[in-house]
Order: structure tokens, then sequence, then C-alpha cells
């Protein structure tokens, strides 16, 4: 019993740690997220830059680009092709965000609670502009070295989800035609 | 008479859609998650409707919500919004005794009747009063009782639908207690349409501008916001990309 207490209170401690490492990651990155959002000044261009690296930083890229096209699509398509995708992926995901971002003006992103699910963080939290509020969702893994995002959930609608519908639709009609993809992708 | 022609309606409805049900392409699981393959036999029909729905969209419905929008002052905008919502209520109270959640019944004819007699329903006086809303309608009330989606359908003018859910839309015509019930019912029934397209157009204008294919957007939108009012873990639930080395 005594061992039971012990081991048990170790593992509540050590996700304790945890929750609380990812809610102060959270807070940081969501504040400098709010500061690219609301800073008008510097060239397209340079906002720009500001959000790539932003995305570069905190989202684990690599694993939403291979998660959205598939297994099956990674094992038959050349090193070459899986790069170029990669690629115009990011600059695909960097645009949807900063397009997104640029037509809202935010005021606040309010941390509600974290919640674990096999080793994938959910941070629930609330976007409040002048308008409107909204519940964002970010799930989160933590790849030893840092914190990224895999997918972030606005309201209801998760961002990996309607992506992996519209991926596979583009994939079915070119018969999981990788460089087909990239040529939609590409045209946004 | 015509209150049994309403009760044959709503058996030749159930029955319908028990049939599909028995010969839907999909899981048989109910408020199971379907991303992936989302049965959608019509597709072509339901694209050709799409474009006819954002061609109209585009000359006369956006003109007049951009127009109402920059009109109307924002305590405006969200006494309208509260109003039609109120109206509402009540066929919630109903799906909710069908779903067999009394509390949530309660709840809506409580916040009908303390939002009609303190504002006509313009302001949400029993969110204050800690009573708060709580979606549902007869889509998700048939869902919770076995029903399944059905075939996709995009419905001329209303937008993205499954048999179901259209079903669910058709019957609460016909029982609505309030559009029962009041001379004009078309109006209220514009004015609705209106109101909920006023509400989703930020979000439609990130649809034209953020998406490689808007109708599969639209569709994993729509059965996204499905799921989440059908399962209890939704956003837990959600699949994930499978983790790779960065």
């Amino acid at each position: 019993m005594k061992i039971f207490l012990i081991i048990f209170s170790i593992i509540f401690s050590f996700s304790t740690i945890q929750a609380s490492e990812v809610s102060e990651w959270f807070e940081k990155e969501s504040n400098q997220f709010l500061e690219i959002i609301n800073n008008n000044e510097g060239t397209e261009s340079e906002n720009y830059e500001k959000y790539k690296d932003f995305v570069n930083k905190n989202f684990a890229v690599k694993s939403i680009a291979y998660g959205l096209i598939g297994e099956s699509i990674i094992n038959k398509s050349s090193k070459n092709e899986l790069t170029i995708y990669l690629n115009v992926f990011t600059d695909y995901l960097i645009t949807t965000i900063y397009k997104l971002a640029n037509s809202s003006t935010s005021s606040s992103i309010t941390l509600r609670d974290v919640d674990v699910k096999d080793n994938i963080y959910i941070i629930k939290s609330e976007i409040i502009d002048k308008k409107t509020s909204a519940n964002l969702y970010w799930k989160v893994i933590d790849t030893g070295s840092s914190f990224k995002i895999i997918d972030v959930i606005v309201e209801n609608t998760s961002y990996f989800v309607t992506k992996k519908s519209e991926f596979n639709k583009i994939l079915r009609k070119n018969r999981g035609s990788l460089e087909a993809l990239i040529k939609e992708i590409q045209k946004i | 008479m015509k209150k049994h022609l309403k009760v044959i309606l709503l058996l030749i409805f159930v029955t319908f859609l028990h049939t599909i049900n028995t010969y839907a392409n999909e899981d048989a699981s109910v408020s199971g998650i379907y991303y992936d393959e989302i049965y959608d036999p019509i597709e072509p029909i339901n694209r050709a409707v799409l474009n006819f729905n954002f061609f109209i969209d585009d000359i006369a419905i956006r003109p007049i919500v951009k127009t109402y929008k920059f009109i109307a002052p924002e305590p405006v905008e969200k006494g309208v919004s509260n109003f039609f919502s109120n109206l509402k209520e009540p066929i919630r109270t109903i799906s909710f005794i069908f779903q067999g959640e009394f509390s949530k019944s309660f709840n809506s004819l409580g916040r009908f009747t303390i939002n009609s007699f303190t504002s006509l329903g313009t302001f949400d006086v029993a969110s204050r009063l800690g009573m708060e809303k709580n979606e549902t309608d007869l889509g998700i009330t048939l869902a919770k009782g076995g029903v399944s989606s059905g075939p996709y359908i995009v419905i001329p003018i209303i937008g993205p639908s499954n048999l179901r859910d259209f079903s669910g839309d058709v019957i609460e015509y016909f029982v609505d207690p309030i559009s029962n019930n009041v001379p004009n019912r078309e109006y209220i029934a514009i004015g609705s349409g209106l109101n909920e397209r006023v509400e989703i157009d930020e979000q439609l204008d990130k649809v034209r501008e953020a998406s490689s294919d808007r109708y599969e957007m639209i569709k994993s939108i729509y059965y996204q916001n499905i799921n989440a009012q059908l399962e209890e873990e939704y956003i837990q639930n959600l699949p994930v990309p499978k983790i790779y080395i960065e």
C-alpha cells in the first residue's frame, strides 16, 4: 500500500511539473504571437519573416506535413519529392497563419486548462478580440528539447482534420500523386 | 386532419431514415468520427449546388450581410442574434426531452421564459443567471437515437447538411411550437437564416481565401461541428499526426 502511494505521488508530481512547464511555454509563446499579430510596423515581408520564425520554432511542421499525406504516400514517394513537399507545405502553413492572423486583431489569449492524453498536451485557451471570443485548443507534444504544436482547434474545427480531408481528396483524385498535391498547394 | 398529416409525415421520415441507416455505406457507429471518407455519393451535384450557393451569396446575400454588419451597431447585431436564438429554445426543450436530457430541457425552457419576459429574447439574461445555452436540434436527437447521418447533401441557398439533419430540420418546421403559432412564419425563417449567415460571415471569408478545395473544407467543418455535439470527449479524440522525428 505504502509503495503504491509513493509511486502514485511520484507520477502525480511528475505530471504536475510537466503541465506547469507546458503552461509556462504556452504563456510565453502566445504572448509573442500576439505581439506579432498586433505589430503594424514593418513591411509586409518583415512581418512575414516573423511569422515564419514563429511557425518554424513552435510547430511540428514535419509531423503535420507527413501526417496529412499518410504513410502509404510517404513510402512510395522519393526523398526528393518529400523534401519538396515539406518545403512547399511549410510555406503554405506560414501563409495560412499569416493570412488568418492578419485579418484579425486579437487583444488577448488566456490559458484556461491543460490536459494530457497519450503524451499529447491539450491546452485549452480563449482568444478574445474587440468583438468576440472563441475557444482555442492547442495539441502539443514534448520533443525532449522543446514543445511543438501538432494541431490547432478553433471552437470545434481542427486544422489537421480539415486539411487532411482536403489533401486526401486531392490525392484520391490524382491517384496518390504527391506531385499533383504539391502543385495544388502551390496555387494558393 | 392537418395534425394527422404532420404525424404521418414524421413517421415516413423516421422510417425512411432507418432504411437509409441500413444501407448507408459507412461505419455503423453513430457517434464515431468519420473524416477521411464521409459518405458523399452525389458529390458532383453537391459541388454544383455549392457553386450556385456561392454565386447567389456573392451577388445577393453577401452584400446585404456586409451592409448590415457595417450599419448595425454591435449591440443591435448581438440583440438580433439573441432574439433568433431564443426562438429556438422551445425546440431545444423538446429535443432534449427526446434525448432523455431532462435537466438540459428544463434549462432551455427556463432560458426561454426568462429571456422572453425580460427582453423579448434580445438580451441573454438567463446566461448571467448561470443558465448557459446548450446547442441541440432534432438532427442531433435522431443521431443520438441511432439514426445514421446518411449521405452528405448541399441544399440550395441553405447550405451543407446530410439526410438525417435535413430531415430533422423538416420535422422541426412542423413541430416547432413557435413558428407554428406565429403569423408570417416565412419572415421568421428568412430572418433566422440571414442571422445565421451573419454569424458565419468571417469564417466564410476565411474559407474563400485559405482553402485548396472549399467544398471539402466546408464538408469537413460541418461534420466536425456535428461530431462535437455527439462526442463526449470530442477534442481529445480528434485524430492527430503520427509523430515523426522533427
